[in-house]
């Protein structure tokens, strides 16, 4: 059953056309894995689920909340309420600085949801937990490392329990070493059942924990299928081009 | 016959000043911290027009800002002592009935003083704003939080840490200036010290006692700043863990 449904969604940024109407269904439990060449709208696509981009016509579905394209005065409410139900995890973090690691994934849960501070810091507290760093709740984001920060970011995004989870390139500021870390909490969350769209450059990631894959090039999808049918017999010219690019990129004749 | 250095200036004298003097300090701070309020209220309207780019309202903001900046204090005093009454007239000429005689003093020195202060506290607020990341408020949003809660919940309390510096200077430079409301008549402690003086003609040692007084003042202000600023500020070191 679907529970996101994106019809014919359209955004440009002055003149340059970034989604050129974007059908998408998402179904509860997917793990839906978006590639595609660099400007080619994924992290756009993203940010327009829960509005933090405004696209000029389409039409968002997520449950009962319905809304229309462009934006009226009148939806303010239905994005908030579309917000409430969606997370996102950022490339940069955007951990709250003032705010411990524990607070940060308290802040939702007693503004949002309206739970009182003992509640919130009982579920922050097992979500913490569940990206490995209870023993880091009083530490506030500066002192720690990225990979620490977006698993905070991860555990605040899961307290509030949204029925679907947006992460815009969650490892791609990170150091090497801290990505695996990262990878594999969301690899954790994946298999928790939770529906989640995942735009990155971890092919191989991609590959193995994604239950669809999306391929977009010029604002539009253009591969739709399992991994291996994207992955592995890509239907476009656009699609293989790119994938024979990507892994060429990791072969040794690159090293001198 | 022999000069004393007594008779250019004595300590003792400068001494007997201090008790009649200190007498005036809770007018001085009470016109400071008034002045302080009014320049924090418009500061934070022109901090949030400028920093909300609100059409109009930050033309004006800037303008006002322009001729407030370019010129001195001491003549914006004069003009709000003798503009104010005279805009009341004209009021008047219209069939109100209001008392210009009524206004304290003290409203002139303050709202003037305020006004002045209002354009670096201004500033100095609208930096602090900027200073909040872009990325956390979009967070916030991603959340499901309006703007009212975001403002209470993340900018101020983050943007507070760093204003505070710059309001502490916004305090001290009040301090410093309500010397000028002696003009008003407002007798503080600089209006105070020129009444002594007019006694016996011993200005200097009044200068320089009153001199003492708002160093000391100035100093136990920085003092207490000091030890907000070290709490608002992210600390160091984590706390130690709360057990469950």
């Amino acid at each position: 059953m679907a529970i996101l449904e994106i019809t014919d969604l359209h955004k440009k940024f002055h003149n340059n056309v970034v989604l050129n109407g974007i059908d998408l269904s998402v179904n509860k439990g997917d793990i839906i894995g978006i590639v595609g060449p660099s400007g080619t709208g994924k992290s756009t696509l993203l940010r327009s689920i829960n509005l933090l981009e405004k696209p000029e016509a389409g039409r968002l579905s997520l449950g009962d909340i319905s809304i229309d394209l462009p934006l009226k005065g009148s939806s303010k409410k239905a994005v908030t309420e579309l917000r409430k139900h969606t997370g996102m995890v950022f490339q940069r973090f955007n951990l709250f600085e003032h705010k411990t690691a524990l607070q940060n994934v308290m802040e939702g849960l007693i503004t949002v949801q309206g739970k009182s501070k003992e509640e919130a810091r009982e579920i922050a507290l097992k979500e913490l937990e569940n990206v490995g760093l209870i023993e880091w709740q009083n530490h506030y984001p500066k002192h720690m490392s990225g990979g620490q920060q977006q698993r905070v970011a991860i555990a605040r995004t899961l307290a509030m329990k949204p029925d679907i989870i947006l992460l815009d390139e969650p490892t791609s500021a990170l150091d090497p070493e801290l990505v695996t870390e990262v990878l594999n909490i969301i690899k954790k969350v994946a298999l928790q059942g939770y529906t989640m769209l995942l735009v990155s450059h971890e092919m191989d990631f991609i590959r193995k924990i994604s239950t669809r894959v999306i391929f977009l090039d010029g604002g539009k999808v253009i591969e739709d299928g399992t991994p291996q049918e994207v992955f592995g017999h890509p239907k476009s010219e656009r699609a293989r081009e790119f994938f024979i690019k990507m892994n060429k990129l990791k072969e040794p004749e690159y090293y001198i | 016959m022999s000069t004393n250095f007594s008779d250019y200036f004595s300590i003792e004298l400068m001494w007997s000043r201090f008790p009649d003097l200190i007498k005036k300090i809770p007018i001085t701070l009470e016109l400071a911290a008034l002045s302080f309020l009014v320049s924090l209220v418009i500061g934070l309207l022109i901090a949030v027009a400028r920093y909300k780019k609100i059409k109009i309202l930050n033309g004006i903001a800037t303008s006002f800002l322009s001729v407030v900046r370019g010129t001195p204090m001491l003549i914006q005093l004069y003009v709000a002592y003798y503009g104010i009454p005279a805009i009341l007239r004209i009021i008047n000429s219209w069939g109100a009935n209001i008392d210009v005689n009524i206004i304290p003093k003290i409203v002139y020195a303050f709202i003037s003083l305020g006004l002045y202060q209002s354009a670096f506290t201004s500033e100095t607020i609208r930096a602090a704003l900027e200073s909040v990341s872009a990325g956390e408020i979009e967070a916030a949003y991603a959340m499901g939080m309006n703007y009212g809660q975001i403002l209470k919940r993340i900018i101020i309390p983050e943007a507070l840490e760093n204003a505070l510096p710059g309001l502490d200077n916004s305090v001290i430079g009040l301090i410093k200036g309500t010397s000028l409301a002696s003009t008003c008549g407002i007798i503080e402690i600089t209006y105070q010290n020129q009444i002594l003086a007019g006694r016996d003609y011993r200005y200097l040692e009044g200068y320089v006692a009153l001199a003492i007084i708002y160093w000391l003042i100035t100093i136990i202000l920085e003092r207490i700043f000091k030890i907000v600023e070290k709490r608002t500020k992210i600390p160091e070191r984590p706390k130690p863990i709360k057990p469950i």
